[in-house]
């Protein structure tokens, strides 16, 4: 068990990280994240404080086209403060007009909403705080959706064209939204994201009723292998998918020069913000910040970021530091290319041995394919800085067609745009 | 985890505090890690041994142990020459997790002197000291 922002959570569970790890995109697995904190924003002005205090344009945000924002539709961005360093990263879901939950990390419940209600002058909008009050639960892999639809009242009528960022229902009974249920009665948000870069969804439901929605859905699921997963899977899977730690791979350092630039307000051709929000003037003034760039290296071998460990280029000159390393014990190398237990083409007999992979954070802007040196108390490591890691992820794929058995998924040539 | 008393410790294996095990086959000593530590551990994913040849002394660093949480190293548990190292853990560096006290073992070494053999810790006395660490 770890200790995580007050929570205990299991590392692992019985089947060990690794074998939890490569389930979630081979098969399903399942994990408790009830450590996430919901905050509400309801008002007739509740998009213009999340307009203010958001980094997503909520009027061009949803999918490459940049559509507004609408009721049942989620977009994934973070909070920052005046020097333009994030508070915290976020999904904020449109419930209905002037209706927005926002789903925050572990323990930072009380400091976004305080961040929410002091930009909130002059604004007619109420922000609460749910911190304890929403369980969540999330179920990732290809074969999520086959779980779903034994566990789900209406499972066609409810997934049926569902689109990547979308949701339906709310946790909330009383919430107009409410319409989307687990059990014929248990009402819940179901929202299909995650954090493992495979395709799956989040459950929000309320905490009286988390223990039965968990427990019918590894039930449903056990007839397709799915096993609970913790936090080390968690870890590499969402690594291994080039996504960020809030307070590790972002934090206090400017919100800029990164790999997750869908996260800021971007126009199309990405030379400019197409609104303005908290942090945005430090943001412009990008030359003078860091870079953060993923890498991968060539066996599992990682370097420990807690020693800390540092970057290194040719000359041995200290450039940057590690942000996260872990080992995604789902890829290998054969010859010069990276091949996932899930890709297509992969060799035959391909048994992966585990590449490490994460973060630097370096002084100027290194090019993709440039070998670096990590180096901790203990050893140096070559690896090289990337613009992906895993690849064949499942997230993207199109939901009609993970629906059912008789379907194939693992082709990967059906990914939503 | 495993509660200390449903860690399987072999009654006729020698322990160290360091948690590796030790096994007088003959006039050579096959070292592996416990039961406790690789549950612990977790998944390991890559093993680091020494080469045949070496030699080292008790308490020497010989080796490390990746795990997907955190990286450890592996401590002679007496003075020796090493004579093997079990290469099956390249590839499969699972085996120290799934027979810790067969398959898993790491190396085989030529002690020497046995009066560091005798001075080991008995599986009782290893289970005793697991106890403390609790």
């Amino acid at each position: 068990m770890l200790e995580f922002s007050g929570w205990s959570m299991p590392l692992w569970y019985t089947a060990g990280a690794v074998a939890e790890h490569q389930i979630v995109i081979a098969g399903a697995g399942v994990f408790d994240t009830s450590h996430m904190s919901a905050i509400m924003i309801n008002g007739p002005e509740a998009f213009d404080l999340l307009q203010r205090c958001f980094t997503k344009d909520l009027n061009a945000c949803v999918s490459k086209s940049k559509t507004p924002l609408v009721p049942g539709r989620c977009v994934y961005g973070a909070y920052l403060n005046e020097m333009g360093e994030v508070l915290d990263d976020a999904i904020v879901y449109q419930v209905a007009q002037g209706n927005y939950t926002t789903i925050v990390n572990a323990g930072m419940g009380a400091t976004v909403s305080q961040h929410l209600k002091a930009h909130a002058a002059g604004l007619e909008v109420d922000v609460t705080d749910l911190t304890d009050k929403v369980g969540k639960m999330d179920i990732q892999g290809p074969l999520s959706a086959r779980v779903l639809m034994k566990v789900l009242k209406s499972p066609e009528a409810t997934l049926k064209d569902m689109a990547y960022f979308s949701f339906k229902g709310h946790f909330d009974e009383k919430s107009v939204a409410a319409n989307t249920f687990v059990h014929g009665t248990i009402p819940v948000l179901l929202s299909r994201s995650g954090y493992t870069g495979e395709f799956g969804f989040e459950i929000f439901v309320d905490p009286s009723q988390l223990v039965r929605v968990w427990e019918a859905v590894l039930e449903a699921g056990a007839s397709y292998g799915v096993i609970p997963c913790g936090l080390a899977a968690r870890d590499s899977l969402r690594t291994g998918a080039v996504m960020p730690l809030s307070h590790q791979d972002i934090g206090p350092c400017p919100f800029i020069n990164h790999p997750w630039p869908f996260a800021l307000p971007y126009s199309t051709d990405e030379t400019a913000f197409t609104k303005r929000f908290i942090g945005d003037r430090i943001l412009k003034l990008r030359e003078t910040a860091e870079h953060t760039h993923p890498f991968v290296g060539y066996d599992p071998r990682k370097v420990s970021v807690h020693d800390p460990a540092v970057v290194l280029d040719s000359d041995g000159e200290q450039i940057g530091v590690v942000l996260t390393c872990v080992a995604d014990m789902a890829i290998g190398r054969v010859g010069d290319r990276i091949y996932s237990i899930a890709s297509p083409d992969k060799p035959e007999g391909f048994q992966p041995r585990g590449l490490c992979c994460g973060f630097v954070r370096v002084k100027s802007r290194l090019s993709q394919g440039q070998e670096v040196e990590l180096s901790d108390n203990r050893r140096k490591i070559r690896v090289v800085i990337v613009d992906d890691i895993r690849p064949h992820r499942t997230a993207r794929r199109l939901i009609d067609e993970m629906m059912y058995d008789t379907n194939s998924y693992g082709d990967g040539r059906h990914n939503e745009t | 985890m495993k509660e200390i008393d449903e860690v399987n410790l072999p009654e006729n294996f020698r322990y160290v505090e360091t948690h590796e095990w030790a096994r007088i086959a003959g006039d050579t000593v096959i070292v592996g890690i416990t039961d406790y530590a690789q549950d612990h551990l977790g998944d390991l994913t890559f093993i680091e041994l020494p080469q045949v040849g070496d030699v080292f002394q008790k308490g020497e660093q010989c080796g490390t142990l990746e795990s997907t949480k955190a990286v450890s190293d592996i401590f002679m548990p007496v003075s020796g020459e090493i004579l093997a190292v079990n290469g099956a853990l390249l590839d499969s560096p699972g085996l120290v997790n799934s027979d810790p006290y067969g398959d898993g073992w790491l190396l085989e070494l030529k002690p020497e002197n046995y009066e560091e053999i005798d001075a080991l810790l008995t599986a009782e006395a290893y289970r005793e000291m697991l106890g403390g660490l609790e």
